[in-house]
């Protein structure tokens, strides 16, 4: 029909394929000055959909495929030059008759056209900025208990109309848009906006992948049904289809039957790129109890409780003194199988350890509000802002720091140094049959406080002790993760597989796994004895930053940049929960010991505290002014201790914010939660360095608490 | 160091504070004052490689001047060369899929330190010690032993005359070299080797099949030893060709 060929001829002359026009022209018998059609899209690739159903769609489909084999065969692959009309057009058949709607893909290059053609709509873009305002108009005059919910919209419609405007390339259109409206949104996303305020041309939307997944991934909002029935009709009523299309597109709706939200509660659960996490998405059951510790004879000494054989672990706490005469053989319902993941067998030296630890324990200082724990402060002078990553063994006798000069240092903490094992002719000499053949093997001659572990070549951002302390992992900014020996003193493997920044590992408390997080947005699982991962967890919008093993090593939490917090399963790479909440990237993870809790902290100086059966956020912690680096809860789970760049650590009582949870079906079912303002009550101790930031923290086995950072001058 | 000071507008060029400018618009307060200059650097620098890629496109095209395609060509082929960013997300969830789908491995027990196999490892010795005999004449200074009474045939170079042990971990091939010399004549003395592997070159135990002493060099000059580790006993032979016979790799005695 003649409008179709219209818009035709004009996208030809558009693409300078002159050749095919005169062809077309001269089929359709039209006469050039037919093609100064004001009425057309004033973009230049657009094609104008018909105003009919969808058999004028089709046709006009039709016809440009025609035109677009003819094309290609006449240019040869042009790199720019492939159109093809989106199966967005015949959705265009709902718009009215007056309006344009459709566009023309232009597919660059594969992988990046699948995204972007998400863009396949446009509507008319001098009238984005009215259809904006007049949704906030609506809004604003909506009723009190749905404007709250209603605002969520603001954000993601906001971004992506620009992102439209732009990828149409109307810049002075989303400039002006962006220009009026970007004052208007919440505090929290100021950071998100800057990065898109320089996103001013198509070409830029290109290269950005964080953007270019926050596009494809539908933003996730929950809103009440009345809420949704009454935004529903507005849009449907009003000529405003602009934005039903983005809403459709873009946006998934959690529709959730109750009472709408206060923005209090609103305001606690958003910020993440992706909106909040949907109702299903935290429904998965998650084995969060601790494995059985295994069977074994403990030594008697005077202390009778030792005397269990068997250390029946409890529900909730894990207390070491309770190992009570109900030794619960039966299992735990929510403590996953003991061999549900392979893990290794217990060596006797790991049985050594144990009975160490059990002897601590028995040792250890109950705290509470009454009982605080004492805080020794490790710092490191002369590290020129070089420290980049601490961390401290269980029995809390090495330190290792990993530096931005690319080295690992290792330290002593007791009086005993560091030693390095003899070399293979000596160790022929000794005597294997002595008692004392663990010393023996040591070569005193290499005995001293501290060793440098050089190998990496980029900064060190994060590394872990592994808890039979015979390995150290490392990762860096070179992209590897690197295991060394602490009995020789060497590198023994390499790990590639992130081609990126690496910013954090850790060992699992059991051994032999561990996980690594980095700036290719997925976290990996490895095992020491295979040379690649076992397991990707892959699914955030941004930069893993933290990564953190459950007690019972079956589950891996990641927090990322893209403010959200994922909860992944060791045994199938699934992510069975989503925590949103934080307004700006996650630094710091801490599992209560009990593996109920999950506590988290970011960059917006709150710890967030978790409910990790039912997915809720439980308690939020504010007093911190800066980004949180450290958490750690007691050894027995009663404090939680949070360390910050603002050079403070600061002490919380645990007890207190996890007892009387309302966790009804309502709360599991609608996500509200209540937060209480109770983090004056919460605050048990605020003790400041004078200006060194923290950046570890660790409880000794006897309930002492060690502090580590590097002091900053300025 | 200390947090940025704007520069003062006198003092500053323009450029400098046009980075200035756009480091406070996208929300960096804080940053060392070299910044500047190394943002200030890499944008120079990629704004000229841009360009004169684009010239090179546009003379192969045959234009007179650079247009807006050229650059936009230069652009996208550096990009892919020196900006690469990460996977993007279908593929990552596509990869995670086919390795998540296989089932963890169990874990052997009792099997010592859990490593992979050693060629993903780096527990390898990474030097290889090269045999001094084609390099005897060259090498004279290489080696530097203090005197060895060459009538003694049956000594053994741990005595005190040979000089100081060494302390390195040397790993010893079993392959025997022929011994060369080069000059005058030549005394070979062949001393029984013991069979024991050598791991670690103490003074103590050295395994010394083959001495060779050239006598021009005795006295207060160097002499040389090669020890090999080999069961057979080699004769010297006459060759006066500096010609390596094989390729092996000789430990030093411990000198």
């Amino acid at each position: 029909d003649r409008q179709t060929l219209v818009a035709v001829l004009q996208f030809l002359r558009r693409s300078n394929l002159r050749e095919s026009e005169e062809i077309l022209r001269r089929e359709a018998r039209l006469l050039g000055d037919d093609l100064g059609s004001a009425a057309l899209s004033p973009t230049g690739t657009g094609l104008r959909g018909a105003a009919g159903g969808d058999a004028d769609a089709a046709t006009g489909e039709a016809l440009l495929n025609r035109v677009t084999a003819a094309a290609t065969i006449a240019i040869g692959g042009n790199a720019a030059a492939v159109a093809s009309s989106s199966p967005g057009v015949t959705a265009v058949a709902a718009v009215p008759p007056g309006k344009v709607g459709g566009a023309v893909v232009v597919e660059d290059q594969p992988d990046v056209s699948a995204v972007l053609s998400a863009y396949n709509q446009q509507g008319d873009p001098t009238l984005y900025e009215e259809y904006y305002s007049s949704l906030k108009h609506f809004i604003e005059c909506s009723l009190d208990c749905h404007r709250a919910e209603l605002s969520q919209l603001f954000y993601p419609l906001f971004v992506h109309m620009y992102l439209e405007l732009v990828y149409n390339q109307h810049e002075s259109e989303a400039k002006s848009f962006f220009e009026r409206f970007h004052g208007d949104q919440e505090c929290y996303y100021q950071d998100d906006l800057r990065v898109l305020s320089s996103l001013t041309k198509k070409e830029h939307m290109k290269g950005n992948e964080t953007m270019l997944d926050f596009r494809t991934s539908k933003f996730v909002l929950r809103i009440s049904r009345d809420s949704y029935q009454l935004l529903k009709r507005h849009l449907q009523e009003k000529q405003n289809n602009q934005i039903w299309n983005i809403v459709q597109e873009h946006l998934y709706i959690d529709i959730f039957d109750g009472m709408p939200r206060s923005k209090q509660q609103i305001d606690a659960m958003v910020g993440s790129l992706a909106g909040e996490a949907k109702r299903e998405a935290n429904k998965a059951k998650v084995f969060f109890g601790l494995l059985k510790e295994p069977e074994f004879d403990v030594p008697l000494d005077d202390e009778d409780e030792e005397g269990e054989n068997e250390e029946g672990k409890p529900k909730k706490k894990k207390p070491k003194k309770d190992s009570v005469g109900s030794k619960s053989k039966k299992q735990d319902p929510n403590a996953p199988p003991q061999n549900r993941i392979p893990l290794p067998e217990l060596k006797d030296s790991d049985k050594l350890d144990k009975v160490m630890n059990m002897k601590e324990a028995a040792r250890r200082v109950r705290l509470g509000p009454e009982c605080l724990p004492s805080i020794c402060f490790y710092t490191f002078l002369n590290a020129y802002q070089g420290l980049t990553a601490v961390d401290i063994t269980d029995d809390s006798s090495m330190i290792v720091g990993g530096f931005a000069d690319s080295t690992v240092r290792v330290w002593s903490v007791t009086p005993k140094k560091l030693r390095s094992v003899k070399t293979a002719a000596d160790l022929s000499l000794i005597d294997k049959e002595s008692d004392d053949v663990l010393e023996r093997i040591m070569d005193e001659k290499t005995a001293s406080e501290l060793k440098i572990l050089y190998g990496h070549s980029g900064p060190v951002y994060g590394t872990s002790f592994s808890p039979d302390r015979n390995y150290l992992l490392s990762c860096s900014e070179d992209g590897t993760v690197r295991l060394w020996s602490l009995q020789t003193f060497t590198c023994l493997v390499g790990y590639k597989g992130h081609n990126y920044p690496v910013w954090d590992t850790q060992f699992s408390p059991y051994g032999y796994y561990f996980v690594s997080g980095g700036h290719d947005r997925v976290a990996r699982l490895w095992a020491t004895d295979h040379y690649q991962p076992l397991r990707i967890f892959a699914g955030h919008l941004a930069d893993v930053t933290c990564t953190r093993f459950h007690p019972n090593s079956n589950y891996i939490a990641t927090g990322s940049a893209d403010r959200t917090v994922r909860l992944w399963d060791v045994l199938n790479g699934n992510c069975v929960r989503i925590f949103t909440g934080h307004k700006g990237p996650i630094h710091s993870l801490a599992f209560s010991p009990n593996g109920r809790f999950l506590a988290t902290g970011a960059t917006d100086g709150r710890v967030l505290l978790w409910d990790i059966g039912h997915g809720l956020m439980v308690g939020e912690l504010k007093g911190h002014t800066d980004t949180i680096y450290a958490l750690r809860f007691s050894r027995d789970g009663e404090i939680l201790a949070s360390g910050s760049m603002d050079n403070t650590v600061r002490l919380w009582d645990a007890v207190k914010a996890f007892e009387d949870l309302e966790t009804d079906d309502f709360t599991t079912a609608t996500g509200h939660i209540n937060l209480p303002e109770n983090s004056q009550d919460l605050l048990l101790g605020t003790y400041m360095t004078k200006s060194t930031p923290v950046v570890h923290l660790h409880f000794t086995r006897r309930n002492l608490l060690l502090a580590a950072g590097a002091y900053s001058s300025q | 160091m200390e947090t940025a000071k704007m520069a003062s507008p006198k003092s500053a060029p323009k450029d400098a504070q046009v980075m200035a400018q756009i480091l406070k618009d996208m929300g960096i307060t804080e940053y060392e004052p070299r910044v500047i200059n190394q943002m200030l650097e890499f944008a120079y620098r990629y704004v000229t490689t841009i360009l004169e890629d684009a010239k090179i496109y546009s003379s192969h095209a045959k234009k007179t001047s650079v247009d807006a395609d050229d650059v936009r060509l230069a652009i996208q082929c550096r990009t892919d060369q020196s900006f690469t960013s990460p996977p993007p997300r279908d593929f990552l969830l596509d990869i995670a899929r086919q390795k998540n789908q296989t089932p963890l491995p169990l874990i052997k027990p009792y099997s010592g330190p859990r490593l992979p196999p050693d060629r993903y490892c780096l527990t390898a010795p990474n030097y290889r010690l090269k045999s001094l005999q084609k390099k005897v004449s060259s090498s004279a200074g290489r080696i530097t032993v203090p005197r060895l009474s060459v009538g003694a045939v049956s000594s053994r170079p741990s005595t005190p005359t040979l000089g100081t042990p060494s302390a390195q971990t040397v790993s010893v091939s079993t392959k025997v070299g022929t011994p060369v010399s080069l000059t005058g004549q030549r005394f070979t003395v062949q001393i029984p080797s013991s069979q024991a592997a050598v791991k670690s070159a103490t003074p103590t135990t050295p395994t010394v099949q083959n001495v060779l002493i050239n006598p021009s060099l005795i006295g207060p000059k160097n002499i040389l030893i090669t020890t090999n580790m080999v069961s057979s006993q080699n004769t010297a032979s006459e060759s006066n060709t500096l010609k390596r016979k094989h390729e092996d790799d000789d430990d030093y005695d411990n000198l």
